[in-house]
């Protein structure tokens, strides 16, 4: 489903009246919006312009009788406008529907801020019914779930289950495969509620150490490049066989080329498993099924190598298993990422672009603004800017670049053509290099810096509409 | 018997590719053909059919028909809907409790039994009422249902 903003059709005028206001609209449009422009406030809880809206809060309420006469109530923020509707959005009986409204809400979530400031302001104070959950704090608006699938276009989250038992959860309310932790379904929340925060990887414990403003928590940064011939400097596949080799873990997550140019991630034991996963593959590759099976099958010290999503996802699940698994550690090596791309769509974009085969690649590389992929010791290339068709959902709403939670990032930006930035974060990091010999070179901070200001300004860009409905609803509530 | 499951479940779900608006009926036909959907099932239809997979989660986890845990060969479900439980029903569910070793909404680890609490069968004068694999058991005492229960136990697999 597209979200549609305002409900608007491209039909005609229909004229309405709305608290006794003659006013305008295209016929369509939703009355909460129509009432937004002639300055009338209905507060919601549920609705937000970026998004289609759900009447599940009911809040916006309002009285409408229609052209014909006929008189009922119905939720604002769903309704079009329609010729000759008398609405009226702050009636008696329009207050007395909000209040009782206000009084099942403050049941469900009787501890939540927000809610009890909205019931304040029409002088509901307390609640007479039944309280199941005190510390409930999710009033099932579904913008979590609407925004994940509609703007994000992850779908990580949704409603599971049915009447008093439905609830918003991950599937099988385990860690999300999905989530990237672009932490849209925490931000628009109306409650703050922890459900969205459980299973996916948008609230993280940031990590700890001097910090730079665009590189994140840094304890020391350089170019350097190993023995090995891995994709730039072929630090990430020596940091894992050092790591392998002196126990740091025993297994490390990596991705392997399937078919052509399909990837998946795989469980490497040992140094040949490592090097057959050398070199990146501009996938986003779903590491948590794998990481889930690794703990459960018992085991405490993992390595993982990803980008910032992957990066997030593996240091949440940690931090959240902390109790439970005293001795898990998985040990994160970060990958520089702008945005990685869905295999199909890249597939036909190379052949659209260059008239290649994308399964026949070798190595490919995307390095100043350029994707090149190597085959038969040809080099072909294109634009990435060229490639925007095939940009994976929700990266363009990632504002992080460098991987702000490894352990280690490391990346082809900031260093000359043969060498990788590295950047320590941790001392765990730390630990993982000291093992590693490694020749340096010229390090490019500005160019770092130039990629991380472009990959959040771009997430601000388009997170901005949502941001704007947020801020609307707030002020509509400061308003009534 | 993993394979014989794995290629059952490819089976159903090819059938539906490309249709819209199949999600049920693929989910219902895969609960009746294994008794229940397991996540192997889930994850396929996902990638298949390009269904985001907590939006078949939020399906499958909705509707009473589908169970995303495994189900039991008998499927007993105890009437606790009004008439029946000012007619007992509590008694006779406690009866179906102890005589299978699980509680309501479990399934026992045999795979024999699934035990389920439902609120209405539509058949008040017959209560206390007890459905056992589709049919009606009316009027039911504890020991009427324990016999039928130990009779279904005691059957050739």
């Amino acid at each position: 489903m597209v979200a549609n903003e305002t409900g608007a059709k491209n039909g005609k005028d229909v004229t309405l009246i709305i608290d006794g206001i003659k006013t305008q609209a295209k016929e369509g449009t939703f009355i909460l919006e129509v009432a937004r422009q002639i300055g009338i406030q209905i507060p919601t809880l549920c609705y937000n312009k970026a998004l289609s809206p759900f009447g599940a809060c009911r809040i916006c309420c309002v009285d409408i009788t229609d052209a014909r006469g006929r008189n009922r109530i119905v939720t604002s923020c769903n309704y079009p406008a329609e010729e000759g509707l008398i609405v009226e959005t702050k009636s008696e009986k329009v207050l007395k529907i909000r209040r009782k409204l206000l009084e099942f809400l403050l049941a469900r979530t009787p501890k939540v801020a927000r809610i009890r400031n909205l019931a304040r302001i029409y002088g509901v104070e307390n609640t007479g019914l039944w309280v199941e959950n005190e510390d409930e704090d999710c009033i099932l608006c579904g913008l979590c779930v609407r925004v994940c699938n509609e703007l994000i276009g992850v779908s990580a989250i949704n409603f599971a289950k049915r009447g008093v038992k439905r609830e918003i959860t991950t599937p099988y309310n385990e860690f999300s495969d999905d989530c990237m932790g672009c932490g849209a379904c925490a931000m628009i929340c109306p409650t703050g509620s922890k459900r969205v925060r459980t299973h996916t990887y948008s609230t993280l414990k940031p990590l700890t150490g001097p910090k730079d403003e665009d590189l994140g928590v840094c304890l020391d940064v350089f170019s350097a490049k190993s023995s090995i011939e891995g994709q730039d400097g072929g630090v990430a596949t020596a940091l894992l066989i050092s790591g392998l080799q002196n126990g740091l873990f025993d297994t490390a997550i990596v991705v392997q080329r399937t078919e052509g140019y399909q990837a998946e991630a795989v469980a490497a034991e040992n140094v040949d498993e490592i090097m057959k996963a050398k070199g990146t593959k501009y996938l986003r590759v779903k590491m948590v099924p794998k990481i889930k099976e690794l703990i459960n099958a018992g085991k405490t010290k993992i390595a993982v190598v990803g980008p910032p999503c992957q990066a997030r996802a593996a240091r949440k699940i940690e931090q959240a298993l902390k109790e439970d698994f005293p001795n898990l550690e998985i040990t994160i090596i970060g990958l520089f990422c702008f945005e990685s791309f869905d295999y199909n769509k890249l597939k036909a974009e190379t052949d659209r672009l260059i008239g290649v085969d994308l399964d026949k690649a070798g190595k490919t590389q995307i390095r100043k603004g350029k994707f090149s992929l190597k085959i038969d010791g040809n080099e072909y290339s294109c634009r990435v800017k060229d490639l925007k068709n095939a940009i994976e959902k929700g990266c363009p709403y990632c504002s992080d670049f460098p991987a702000l939670y490894a352990d280690v990032s490391v990346g082809a930006v900031g260093s000359a053509e043969g060498f990788s930035t590295v950047i320590v974060r941790t001392e765990r990091g730390k630990k993982l290099l000291e093992n590693v010999s490694l020749t340096k070179g010229d390090f490019n901070k500005d160019e770092v810096v130039k990629l991380c200001t472009l990959k959040r300004d771009r997430a601000k860009t388009n997170f901005a509409p949502l941001v704007e409905g947020i801020h609307m609803a707030r002020l509509q509530e400061k308003a009534v | 018997m993993l394979s014989e499951k794995t290629y059952k479940i490819d089976e159903i779900i090819d059938k539906y590719v490309g249709k819209e608006g199949a999600l049920i009926q693929l989910l219902l036909e895969i609960q009746r053909s294994l008794n229940w959907i397991p996540r192997e099932a889930v994850q396929k239809i996902s990638e298949k059919l390009k269904i985001p997979v907590s939006e078949i989660h939020r399906v499958a986890s909705f509707y009473t028909a589908m169970s995303l845990v495994p189900r039991g060969k008998h499927l007993v479900r105890v009437c606790t809907g009004t008439a029946c439980y000012v007619r007992g029903a509590s008694r006779i569910l406690d009866a179906a409790e102890q005589t299978l070793g699980i509680k309501a909404g479990e399934t026992s680890e045999d795979l024999k039994f699934t035990l389920e609490k439902v609120n209405c069968l539509g058949c008040c004068a017959l209560g206390p009422v007890a459905e056992i694999n589709g049919k009606y058991h009316g009027l039911l005492t504890r020991k009427k249902l324990e016999d039928i229960l130990n009779r279904k136990r005691d059957e050739s697999p």
